[in-house]
């Protein structure tokens, strides 16, 4: 089978619009957790949010987009950009695709649509809330950068853009996608943090993951991909692998539509088999970068699960969270970005404000940045609704 | 990776399968949306369960479980799902809640049963599957996807088995939006005539149908041998990307028994399926499908189940054709929605 190798990042969140202010602020354990400035809500003072400091005029800006396409679509674009734009002109004759993943479509435009949509039938109304769909939100993306070829849409809750990342790899491995860029992207909306407020799990303070004393998580927004290639590919982009993605594995929890179960059980099987892909056994695994949203049932149910299976030697871990909010469907993409960065640089990013020991954990996140560190093998962590668990390995190229 | 059919349940507005075959009652009355006529979901769902669900997610769990009781299974090892706008009834409700109510006093459930991957998380629920579970949502190629997704995983767990499905529900905003958007048609139809009588846009249809399928071949399955997906908006590349996509599977047109075509009667893609059944196949059988489902961005996968059972137990009557097939061995399903194509490649083991 062929290696799939990471070779370049995209990545746009509260901490950052490309991938090197992304590491900055990681390093400095800067946090983007703040009060919203774009969202317009009800709960504009009450819930922090990890928001984009960026307008979607600034976004469209950036990327030459239509600002009125919906949010989703323009971060998307500026991290996919980013992205690809060193092989811009140089994929001649290799098969393509782009495997992209959101949960809110153009949600953030719909809601202030929808009243309009119901009372009247404004033509010019619908005609923009066809570009709402999922789908729609990549193929705006993939018509603005110009990829052709395989294009598809992942939508599973807060594990989306992990699974593009393993979708990519699998039909690379197999041999019918020469390039593929993977991950994905989601804005904040109304929608989103109401429905997260009404299951009483956003905390209304910065969020404290993996901590005894965690109140829930922040919502954030933004967009990870990594473009991934094999030998072949990389060769005639001239690309230098920053990674290997080298195991993958979704598992689901079948447990609650909602919850995680308390042992963690699809979270386990998730880690076990995305190691066991790799050809790996738990004691390679240098670093875990954490699903850690910071809620009571996940930090608990994820936590359980890594000492399930590491026993006593826990490898280091953070949840990158506190920095950039639970960015939904974009999660597993911005998160693979950072694994690919902690490879490349041999740094461990801190758990940001760790306090104190959850009494049901025999181990601690990171509190402070590490560097100079040999990290061979990472895994990075993403679980949803739906009981969705997705775990993704990353080795050093 | 060739990848085989060994079960289907499918639920339509011409009726729903049972574990032998499908029972097809081709809607009769004028309309300008055929709704899925529901099966008596109280042998798979409890009662106190069956009150939250939408429609979305019981003809879900319907159609999974009429497959797995075809197949003879009690569960597969992963789940594969296509559903282009996923839960529709519950993202509208607490939308409207939440707009009405200006984000105040607001309760989960609608928000909870939302998301896309509901359908999937609630069979893996039900059926108590722990393995691989993904959700596709790529418009009219979302059920292609997801078959595509089962094949690649198939390729790297091999003796396992995937239950496949596509899902999507139709709401009185969709059908208006899409009505407006000339998607779908306003002028109600008599059903049968909807083929016959080409308008801006197709009618409206909903469904799931879901299929076991493994990687290894048995007495009586299907096999998938090669699917194919593409956009365009020009009739013209449409025609070439299937002469394409025929030649690349090592076939000719002579090789081909039947092919069952996404016709819809939406004179955007007339001109496509005239092509095809004029010209590409004159001599071929040929026959379409969506005067009995309607057009929904999955309606392939009834498509693949109205064929899959075709196979099994020969053309159902309703389906007229052109030139009746003398074998069902090796057939192709060529299809549509909007401008997302598809040509699929099957024959029986």
């Amino acid at each position: 089978m062929n290696k799939v190798y990471g070779v370049n990042t995209g990545v746009i969140t509260a901490i950052g619009a490309d991938t090197e202010a992304c590491l900055r602020a990681l390093k400095a354990g800067s946090t983007g957790i703040g009060k919203a400035d774009f969202l317009k809500t009800h709960w504009q003072e009450e819930l922090p949010v990890g928001e984009v400091k960026y307008s979607n005029e600034q976004l469209a800006a950036l990327t030459g987009m239509n600002a009125g396409y919906p949010r989703t679509a323009l971060l998307s674009a500026v991290s996919a950009m980013e992205a690809c734009q060193p092989f811009a002109g140089k994929t001649a004759g290799l098969k393509t695709g782009f495997i992209s993943a959101n949960t809110v479509g153009g949600m953030d435009l719909t809601e202030g649509l929808y009243r309009e949509i119901k009372e009247q039938h404004d033509p010019k109304v619908v005609g923009e809330i066809i570009h709402h769909e999922c789908g729609a939100i990549t193929e705006l993306v993939a018509q603005h950068l110009g990829i052709h070829g395989f294009v598809s849409t992942i939508s599973t809750a807060c594990s989306s853009s992990a699974n593009s990342i393993m979708m990519g790899a699998q039909m690379i491995r197999s041999g019918m996608l020469d390039v593929v860029l993977a991950g994905g992207a989601d804005c904040l909306s109304r929608f989103t943090l109401n429905g997260f407020n009404t299951l009483m799990i956003l905390d209304r303070q910065p969020c404290q993951p993996f901590d005894d004393e965690r109140r829930g998580l922040n919502l954030g927004e933004g967009a990870g991909y990594l473009v991934l290639m094999n030998e072949r590919a990389a060769k005639q982009c001239g690309a230098e692998p920053l990674c290997i993605v080298s195991g993958y594995a979704n598992a689901n929890d079948a447990y609650h539509q909602t919850a995680s179960s308390p042992e963690g059980v699809g979270n386990k099987l998730a880690m076990e088999q995305a190691i066991q892909t790799a050809g790996l056994s738990p004691a390679d695994i240098d670093y875990i970068n954490l699903h850690g949203t910071g809620t009571a049932n996940n930090d608990s149910s994820e936590g359980k699960a890594i000492a399930a299976i590491f026993g006593d030697a826990v490898p280091l871990a953070s949840s990158t969270k506190g920095y950039t909010g639970h960015t939904l469907g974009g999660c597993g993409g911005v998160e693979a970005v950072f694994c690919a960065l902690a490879l490349r640089d041999g740094v461990v990013f801190p758990n940001l404000r760790w306090q104190k020991q959850m009494q049901d954990l025999n181990w601690k996140p990171v509190t402070e940045l590490l560097t100079g560190r040999n990290l061979r093998h990472v895994l990075s962590n993403s679980f949803g609704f739906g009981g969705n668990c997705s775990s993704l390995v990353f080795s050093k190229a | 990776m060739k990848i085989y059919i060994h079960g289907a349940g499918m639920l339509s507005a011409a009726g729903s399968s049972d574990a032998t075959g499908f029972p097809f009652l081709p809607p009769q009355q004028e309309t300008d949306s055929l709704l899925c006529k529901e099966p008596d979901y109280s042998p798979w769902i409890a009662p106190m369960q069956l009150r939250r669900m939408s429609k979305a997610v019981r003809m879900g769990i319907g159609a999974a479980k009429i497959c797995l009781q075809s197949s003879g299974k009690e569960n597969a090892d992963a789940l594969s799902v296509g559903t282009a706008l996923g839960c529709l009834h519950d993202t509208e409700v607490f939308l409207s809640k939440m707009i009405d109510q200006d984000e105040q006093m607001l309760t989960p459930t609608a928000f909870i049963q939302s998301t896309h991957n509901t359908v999937a998380g609630q069979i893996a629920l039900i059926t108590q599957c722990h393995g691989q579970n993904l959700t596709y949502v790529h418009r009219g190629h979302s059920f292609e996807h997801a078959m595509i997704n089962a094949s690649l995983f198939l390729n790297e767990h091999a003796g396992q088995s995937v239950l496949v499905g596509g899902i999507e529900e139709l709401t009185a905003t969709s059908l208006s939006v899409m009505q407006t958007a000339k998607v779908y048609r306003h002028e109600k139809t008599l059903p049968e005539r909807v083929l016959a009588a080409p308008d801006k846009g197709s009618l409206a249809g909903e469904g799931a149908s879901f299929f076991y399928v493994s990687g290894q071949p048995a007495e009586r399955s299907v096999a998938i041998h090669n699917i194919f997906t593409f956009t365009t908006r020009d009739t013209e590349e449409a025609v070439s990307l299937v002469k394409n996509f025929i030649a690349g599977s090592e076939l000719t047109i002579e090789d081909i028994d039947f092919v069952l075509t996404g016709r819809s009667g939406d004179l955007r893609t007339e001109g496509f399926y005239d092509r095809l059944e004029h010209e590409l196949f004159k001599d071929t059988s040929t026959g379409s499908f969506k005067q009995f489902c309607g057009a929904y961005p999955v309606d392939a996968s009834f498509g693949l189940g109205i064929l899959y059972r075709s196979m099994m137990d020969g053309l159902p009557e309703s389906l007229k054709v052109k030139h009746k097939p003398t074998q069902l061995k090796k057939v192709m399903l060529i299809n549509n929605f909007l401008h997302h194509y598809a040509c699929w490649y099957l024959s029986v083991t």
